[in-house]
């Protein structure tokens, strides 16, 4: 099983490093990849996150989406964009289609169902065939909502372990990610938010997750241009999955 | 059983789980967040607050276990406290329906705060740390500290508002008693404390600046801040008042119509009415809030922060701002300035509807409570009370059943009725 979710802020640190990174993705491990959208307020995210927002913005052009998901497509991984959703409603309803036609295959939209609700469902409605709508709950989505939403949708549900990106606040692993397996049985679940050590990323996945989405933790090689840390990253996953198998 | 008062000292009605109304809210919870991209005020927390603070802080369990000593210290303060009903307030009214108290005046520091004070402390204790730090307004939250730390065995430090502090010598007394420090604020030990008094050198204080300073002087000498109201995890621990009452009604085989407590950061009123929410969501919920604080009808639905020195993270409730300097009003603790998240919500999804009561309507309510039940309610808890005497007067012929929450007693407030 290929358990990492990796997330990216699109440009970040810029287009020719996060190029290289992505050139280097080991297949074996890396399922997803999560491209953030820059925003110039990432209301949801740590950070650490939010800094490479900040970075990332000034020449940011939708259509360098294109540039990270035809790389992707090369290595055979789907490509989700992390989208608020002030964004996605600046562009509008012609830019599903362009995500789409780019070969995007998904939205993670983390602000939909916490600052504009009563749009939520419409939203997910709206969405054209080949592009998916990925539930985004974390532990204080009330089960009303993750019951809708889970209804509507068929694709893999990322849960967020915390609230928020790069804060580490204890937290019981096993009650925690318990509730989602148990309230969306038979779905691809992939975890996120808070996951620093790859010590985790086992805990997680022998606890019958399907994935780990990892950023943070990313995001100081990107700054630093480390690649081989990169590399050597995924690399101790991969070990470490051949125990957990 | 008779009727009328219904103490039911049972340890059975107390609850084996705190319940959080997070995942049975109708709309998820806006996470906190912090005051710009440098700092981080939740890896703040990290550092001021207990661990297992933190994470029933932030994991949002339905149920959490109350742990064993916790209990046993809710029996000894008094817990379960009764749920009666209020014959002669009835009468008084000329009600045909029953009203019913839930009285948390009847635990030993004579309000509902030491629910809380008593699992924080002993968390805090756990962690090995040398002692807590805290704010108080009207001084319950202070005193419930003092006790829950005493019983821990550690040492509480109490940023109290000044105007408290000078209007009431007999709390500081009690706090003092029960081996705690207190220090008016804003007080000259913190910086943010300087700061203000620099501004202004008789400034009256709030809770905001006392909650700065608390924090800041936890951070500085390597102590835990205890929370008194508006976070979730004080709104889970406050959840055993209406475990209780649901209990309590059931005993008694009524059902409850309307569900009515006072609000300052929102603990006793999210506490007593959730898990009745929960269970009877026919249920009409009214919030008493003071006329000189009214953050419900006047205030805006947005982020803000927790305290006036923008140290603690923003959470989005209703509020006038965290510069928001209150009248000296009677009510010390409906001064803050904003609401529990959850509470907000569900003020602002129409659940609970807002009622703002006069400090005379509440001194009116205090006395015919007095003389009908006996009870000397703290100023707070008028306002609960003059709102179901409102609410009476408006729906004489409904025959409803309504449960008050009472939150705390008043023989520490009996000023008020000197005015
Ligand atoms: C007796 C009493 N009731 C109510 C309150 C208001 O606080 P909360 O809304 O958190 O219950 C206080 C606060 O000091 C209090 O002492």
């Amino acid at each position: 099983m290929k358990p990492l979710v990796l997330y990216f802020t699109a440009n970040y640190p810029s287009r020719e490093i996060l190029s290289e990174f992505i050139a280097r993705l080991d297949t074996s491990v890396v399922k997803y990849v999560e491209l953030g959208m820059p925003t110039d307020n990432p209301l949801y995210d740590g950070p650490t996150i939010k800094g490479t927002h900040g970075t990332s913005l000034a020449d940011f052009r939708d259509s360098d989406l294109k540039i990270y998901s035809d790389l992707l497509r090369e290595h055979d991984i789907r490509t989700y964009l992390l989208v608020y959703y002030h964004e996605l409603r600046k562009r509008g309803p012609g830019f599903l289609h362009y995500l789409r036609d780019i070969g995007i295959s998904g939205l993670i939209i983390p602000d939909l169902f916490i600052d504009y609700f009563d749009s939520g469902t419409e939203v997910i409605k709206s969405f054209p065939e080949g592009l998916e709508f990925i539930p985004f709950f974390n532990p204080a989505t009330p089960d009303s909502v993750i019951r809708t939403v889970a209804e509507m949708t068929s694709s893999w549900v990322y849960y967020g372990l915390q609230p928020s990106t790069g804060i580490n606040v204890p937290f019981d692993l096993r009650e925690v990610s318990k509730r989602i397996l148990e309230m969306v049985p038979g779905r691809e679940v992939n975890f996120g938010f808070g996951i620093r050590t790859v010590d985790q990323v086992r805990e997680i996945m022998e606890l019958g997750s399907n994935g780990v989405a990892i950023g943070t933790m990313l995001i100081p090689m990107l700054k630093g241009n480390r690649i081989d840390d990169f590399v050597e990253f995924q690399e101790k996953v991969r070990e470490m999955m051949k125990v957990v198998g | 059983m008779h009727e009328y008062m219904l103490s039911l000292q049972e340890r059975e009605i107390i609850p084996d789980n705190w319940y959080n109304i997070v995942p049975d809210l109708p709309q998820p919870l806006p996470p906190p967040v912090d005051k710009d991209n440098e700092h981080s005020s939740i890896e703040l927390l990290n550092r001021i607050l207990p661990r297992e603070i933190l994470k029933q802080e932030f994991t949002f369990q339905r149920y959490t276990k109350i742990p064993e000593e916790v209990q046993e210290l809710y029996a000894q303060i008094g817990r379960p406290t009764p749920l009666f009903r209020a014959s002669g307030l009835e009468r008084f009214l000329d009600y045909r329906g029953k009203i019913f108290i839930k009285y948390e005046g009847a635990t030993i520091t004579g309000s509902h705060k030491i629910n809380t004070a008593i699992p924080q402390a002993i968390y805090a204790r756990n962690e090995g740390v040398k002692g807590v730090v805290t704010e108080t307004g009207a001084g319950q939250w202070g005193t419930a500290t003092a006790v829950a730390s005493s019983f821990s065995g550690i040492k509480a430090k109490i940023f109290m508002v000044k105007v408290s502090f000078q209007q009431k010598p007999l709390r500081k007394q009690i706090m003092e008693l029960y081996g705690a420090e207190i220090v008016p604020s804003p007080s000259t030990e913190t910086k943010f404390g300087r700061s203000v008094i620099e501004k202004r050198h008789d400034h009256p204080g709030t809770l905001g600046i006392a909650i700065s300073e608390a924090v800041e002087y936890a951070l500085e000498h390597d102590m835990r801040y205890m929370l008194g109201s508006v976070f979730n995890s004080v709104l889970t621990h406050q959840s055993v008042i209406g475990l209780e009452t649901e209990k309590q009604l059931e005993i008694l085989g009524e059902e409850p119509d309307v569900l009515i407590g006072c609000v300052g950061g929102g603990s006793n009123f999210g506490g007593f009415t959730f898990p009745l929410i929960k269970k009877f969501p026919e249920a009409e919920v009214l919030a008493s809030t003071a006329e000189e604080v009214p953050k419900f009808t006047h205030g805006d639905y947005k982020y803000d922060f927790v305290d006036s020195a923008q140290t603690l993270p923003s959470v989005k409730m209703y509020s006038l701002g965290s510069d928001f300097v209150p009248e000296k009003i009677y009510a010390g603790g409906l001064r803050y300035h904003g609401a529990a998240p959850s509470v907000s919500m569900l003020v602002k999804t129409g659940k609970i509807t807002p009622s703002d009561v006069s400090e005379e309507t509440v001194i009116d309510a205090l006395r015919i409570f007095a003389r009908t039940q006996g009870i000397v309610a703290a100023p707070e808890s008028g306002h609960a009370l003059a709102t179901a005497i409102e609410y009476v007067v408006s729906h004489r012929n409904d025959r409803k059943n309504i449960v008050v929450n009472v939150s705390g007693h008043g023989l520490l407030d009996m000023s008020i009725f000197d005015r």
